[in-house]
């Protein structure tokens, strides 16, 4: 690994006034897991490290006044999958924190660095777009506030300026009666990054779907909602012949990655399989009996 | 060179070191403390072979700083052994023949027994799942799982 120089700040403001002055040249450390593996390939070759690892205010899970939740950046997944506040008020959160690569990667990667890095093989912008989670920005003039699926903008790409940071990932109070549910494809159980995702959140109403937000990630460069899906799920009963629809929709809808781990048409087959499943499980139907 | 100092306790010791800031968190143990029992294996974050505990947590070695170690508190596989007597997960290797060349061995042991101080009824399925960031290319994945799982049995008095 190039040497480089390495900074410490301990507050949101060192952090940001650090990274106006170093510019370009600088990149952000959270946990430090795909950063370093970066760095060590030569992938990144930054001149100065800026890592956030004292900025304790960085670091916690908090409810919200109105019932939601503030996440803080430097979170681990294992504090996500393991909190109770998360385990009882955003179960489907707590379940996919908790599935996320492997116990180390858990015990050290942090949902704000997650984010950043912005690889598509991942699996929370998915299941955060679902919740309708916003995204906590701080840089030199204040901050700002994103919703989750305007966060990231391409492959390794997010709306962060040079100079900001994530400081928290929050999340909006559930409806009452809503449910959400997740569900990823990988490839070998121990690959552990999906090549394809799909988040669902809901309220049914005597087998009626309401305010549906449904999101595709891993399969796709950027985690998005699929509105025409939504829209066709939208006041309806959950059959199993609306199920099938919605999953040709989503084949439909999104323009897969095509790559090494998996070609577009494969992971289209897969993303349409993975939405039939999710939603006969929220229907409760038994997803075996019909194959797409 | 860019340099740090920082203070860590490694097996319950107390180590004070100037470090690159560049250095790994499994060369700093391997190279410099001589604590070899943790292993570099793909040093790509997959194997798990340099798995280590950081204030109880596993992690990998190989994807930390030295630097990012500074007051946190450090236990490799040579910290498992309690005044020269094995721990019970380390017989359990031995005696469910949990290891083949014995090259993750080091790795698979901090796993386990992170997910043993958590899991008091652990099952099959969990202890995989708790071991899934650790690869054994012996494929001796069973031996493995019967010591996890008969060092909590153990434990519960069974």
């Amino acid at each position: 690994m190039r040497e480089f120089e390495f900074h410490e700040p301990e507050t949101v403001q060192e952090a940001v006034s650090a990274l106006a002055n170093l510019g370009d040249d600088a990149c952000v450390m959270a946990g430090g897991t795909a950063l370093i593996l970066a760095m060590r390939q030569r992938m990144l070759v930054p001149e100065a490290v800026v890592s956030l690892s004292r900025v304790d205010e960085l670091r916690g899970i908090w409810e919200t006044s109105d019932g939601g939740l503030r996440i803080g950046a430097l979170t681990r997944h294992s504090d996500i999958a393991r909190s109770d506040t998360v385990i009882s008020h955003f179960p489907m959160l707590a379940q996919m924190a908790a599935e996320l690569a492997n116990p180390q990667v858990r015990n050290q990667g942090t949902l704000g660095g997650n984010l950043c890095y912005a690889d598509p093989a991942t699996d929370p912008p998915a299941a955060l777009i679902a919740h309708d989670a916003q995204v906590d920005i701080a840089g030199p003039n204040g901050t700002r506030r994103l919703p989750m699926e305007d966060f990231a903008e391409d492959y390794f790409t997010t709306a962060l300026e040079v100079d900001e940071i994530v400081t928290a990932i929050c999340l909006p109070a559930p409806n009452p009666g809503e449910t959400a549910l997740y569900r990823r494809h990988l490839r070998t159980r121990a690959e552990h990054r999906p090549v394809a995702n799909i988040a669902v959140a809901y309220e049914l109403n005597n087998g009626t779907c309401k305010n549906v937000r449904l999101a595709i990630g891993a399969a796709v460069p950027v985690s998005r909602r699929l509105r025409r899906v939504e829209a066709l799920l939208e006041g309806e009963q959950l059959s199993q012949g609306l199920i099938a629809e919605v999953a040709d929709m989503v084949a439909a809808d999104i323009d897969p990655i095509s790559d090494g781990r998996g070609q577009g048409p494969f992971r289209r087959r897969i993303a349409a399989t993975l939405a039939r499943r999710l939603l006969a499980e929220a229907a409760g139907l038994d997803w075996s009996e019909h194959r797409t | 060179m860019n340099t740090k100092r920082i203070t860590v306790t490694v097996n319950k010791e107390r180590v004070e070191a100037v470090v690159p800031v560049n250095r790994l968190l499994s060369d700093f143990l391997r190279d410099d403390l001589v604590l070899t029992g943790t292993k570099r294996g793909c040093e790509t974050g997959i194997c798990g072979a340099c798995s280590i505990l950081v204030d109880g947590d596993v992690v990998k070695s190989c994807l930390s700083l030295a630097v990012q170690m500074d007051g946190r508190s450090l236990t490799t596989v040579e910290g498992l052994a309690d005044d020269g007597s094995l721990s019970a997960l380390q017989d359990a290797f031995m005696t469910k023949g949990g290891l083949q060349c014995g090259f993750c061995t080091p790795g698979f042991l901090m796993a386990a027994t992170d997910f043993l101080d958590r899991e008091s009824a652990p099952t099959e399925t969990s202890v995989r799942q708790a071991l899934s960031g650790n690869i054994c290319r012996c494929t001796g994945y069973q031996g493995i799982v019967d010591a996890v799982l008969a060092v909590a049995e153990t434990r519960n008095g069974n």
